[in-house]
């Protein structure tokens, strides 16, 4: 990677962040649903804290999934307006350095987002961790890149679409099942010290690798769809 | 639709699957363990079989429609993917109603069932797409989501391998008469299958030529979901394995014949259409 795609990346991520930090509409929706989910489940469930350890990583994963997609609509729904987007596809700058750019942007977000959350998960679940909590962060990561990148660039296809932001999670749910279904076993297997995660965990750096490769590769051609 | 070839292929298909259907339900002898409900298997496998070569071409034309830009590889690719989605309905359909006998229920978290399920909602999610893009965006969002999808169904089974498989592992048939049953229902399914595809292509072609003269109305795709037979079955209490045969032979035959119905349906709107357009002109 050249300097340039790096400057310019650099620049499409402080552009995000700064709109974000203005407006703050889209990290306040974000947070105020992912707290919804999280208590309508503690309603549902009343767990104990040996139970709540089996099921937390299904929930976590399930309310960070929700939140992210309402994040990663909106991201490419701003560029709509005053047609952003059209300028950028006569624009020079290479297409990879605004997609890389919107993937480190919402990684941010729903990584800052999952720092807000977890203490709450903590507290509303009475939740203590059997296994290295480290191992959990490597998790955290990969799990967040995998659908970060995969929403990234099927938000940037929805948005072509007539139901906007219908159309995301259709795409994005089916799809990311086998990342998911890694996240919350690894999760789960941290949590409750069964079994080591190491096997899901080197499942998402795969995963990660290969779609975050194809999307780079793909999103070129989505951009132009014409 | 136009082709000479056309009526010659649908006899031989016609032939073909008739042949295949009396050796799965006549000729082959009837299993041990399972019984007669293990005829299901005849139609089970040939169309998951066909829905997965559907599929995979289905990636192929689309890599050639991005690569190409040519027409005819994207009215192919939106084929093979309708078909496959309906195959693959099928393989569901017929899968439930033997676990329903073998398993006494429906469903199960097996690997593989998991894993075809999950490949349906795929590329549900692809003619999803298909349907509600814009006009000319939506053949190059679907070639690079295809090409995405069937990326990921590698991951899908690497995902799910950890559940508990009930599903039969594949079976060597031991006696000859079950394979020539299971080898018929294969080559008919197949000839079926690429009857359909041929079918919905031409459809697809001739609805983009519509299509271009009626800017604003573009093609839509659509869907045959019928399930609502399995539902008769609930109640029974005591299981006699040859009304599941007759259940799941049946339930593939609605599937198929459901989506024919649709595609005719197809037929009879445009025909109309071509005809106000020559009135009009």
């Amino acid at each position: 990677m050249s300097r340039s795609v790096l400057k310019l990346t650099a620049a499409n991520v402080a552009k995000d962040l700064r709109l974000e930090w203005r407006s703050r509409d889209v990290f306040n929706s974000m947070l105020f649903f992912a707290v919804l989910v999280v208590v309508i489940f503690s309603f549902s469930f009343e767990p104990t804290s040996e139970e709540s350890r089996r099921i937390a990583g299904g929930l976590f994963w399930v309310a960070f999934l929700f939140s992210a997609v309402v994040a990663l609509n909106q991201s490419w729904a701003r560029e709509l307006r005053n047609g952003v987007l059209d300028a950028y596809r006569v624009s020079p700058s290479p297409a990879e350095s605004l997609f890389l750019g919107k993937c480190l942007g919402n990684f941010i977000f729903v990584a800052a987002l999952e720092c807000l959350m977890v203490p709450l998960f903590v507290v509303f679940y009475n939740l203590t961790s059997a296994g290295p909590v480290w191992q959990l962060l490597i998790v955290f990561l990969l799990g967040t890149w995998a659908l970060v990148v995969i929403g990234t660039f099927f938000a940037a296809m929805s948005i072509r679409t007539r139901n906007r932001e219908l159309m995301l999670p259709l795409l994005l749910l089916p799809l990311s099942i086998p990342a998911v279904v890694n996240m919350v076993k690894a999760t789960s297997n941290v949590l409750t010290a069964d079994s080591s995660p190491v096997p899901q965990i080197k499942f998402l750096a795969v995963y990660c690798l290969v779609f975050t490769t194809v999307c780079f590769v793909l999103f070129e051609t989505v951009l132009n769809a014409e | 639709m136009k082709s000479k070839l056309y009526p010659f292929f649908v006899g031989l298909v016609f032939v073909l699957l008739t042949y295949g259907t009396y050796q799965g339900l006549v000729k082959a002898p009837t299993e041990e363990t399972m019984g007669e409900a293990q005829r299901i298997f005849y139609y089970h496998v040939p169309a998951a079989i066909a829905a997965y070569t559907l599929f995979f071409l289905n990636f192929v034309s689309s890599i050639i429609y991005l690569w190409k830009r040519s027409v005819a590889a994207d009215s192919f690719a939106l084929a093979t993917a309708e078909v496959g989605v309906v195959f693959a309905t099928a393989t569901l359909a017929l899968g439930m109603i033997w676990a329903r006998y073998a398993w006494g229920h429906w469903w199960a978290w097996d690997m593989r069932l998991t894993t075809f399920l999950i490949l349906w909602l795929l590329y549900l999610s692809y003619l999803i797409l298909r349907r509600s893009a814009e006009a000319g965006s939506g053949s190059v969002l679907a070639a690079a989501l295809a090409i995405v999808v069937f990326l990921d169904v590698p991951f899908n089974y690497m995902a799910n391998r950890w559940f508990v498989g009930n599903h039969p592992q594949p079976v060597t048939l031991e006696a000859p008469e079950m394979k020539i049953a299971l080898m018929a229902n294969m080559i008919a399914f197949m000839a079926f299958a690429a009857l359909i595809v041929w079918f919905r292509y031409e459809l697809e072609r001739a609805l983009r030529t519509i299509a271009a003269i009626y800017a604003d109305r573009a093609a839509r795709g659509m869907l045959a979901m019928a399930l609502p037979a399995m539902f008769l079955f609930q109640i029974q209490p005591r299981h006699n394995p040859t009304n599941y045969v007759y259940a799941a032979y049946i339930v593939a035959w609605v599937i198929y014949i459901g989506y024919l119905l649709l595609l005719t349906r197809k037929v009879a709107r445009l025909k109309r259409e071509e005809e106000e357009l020559r009135r009009s002109s």
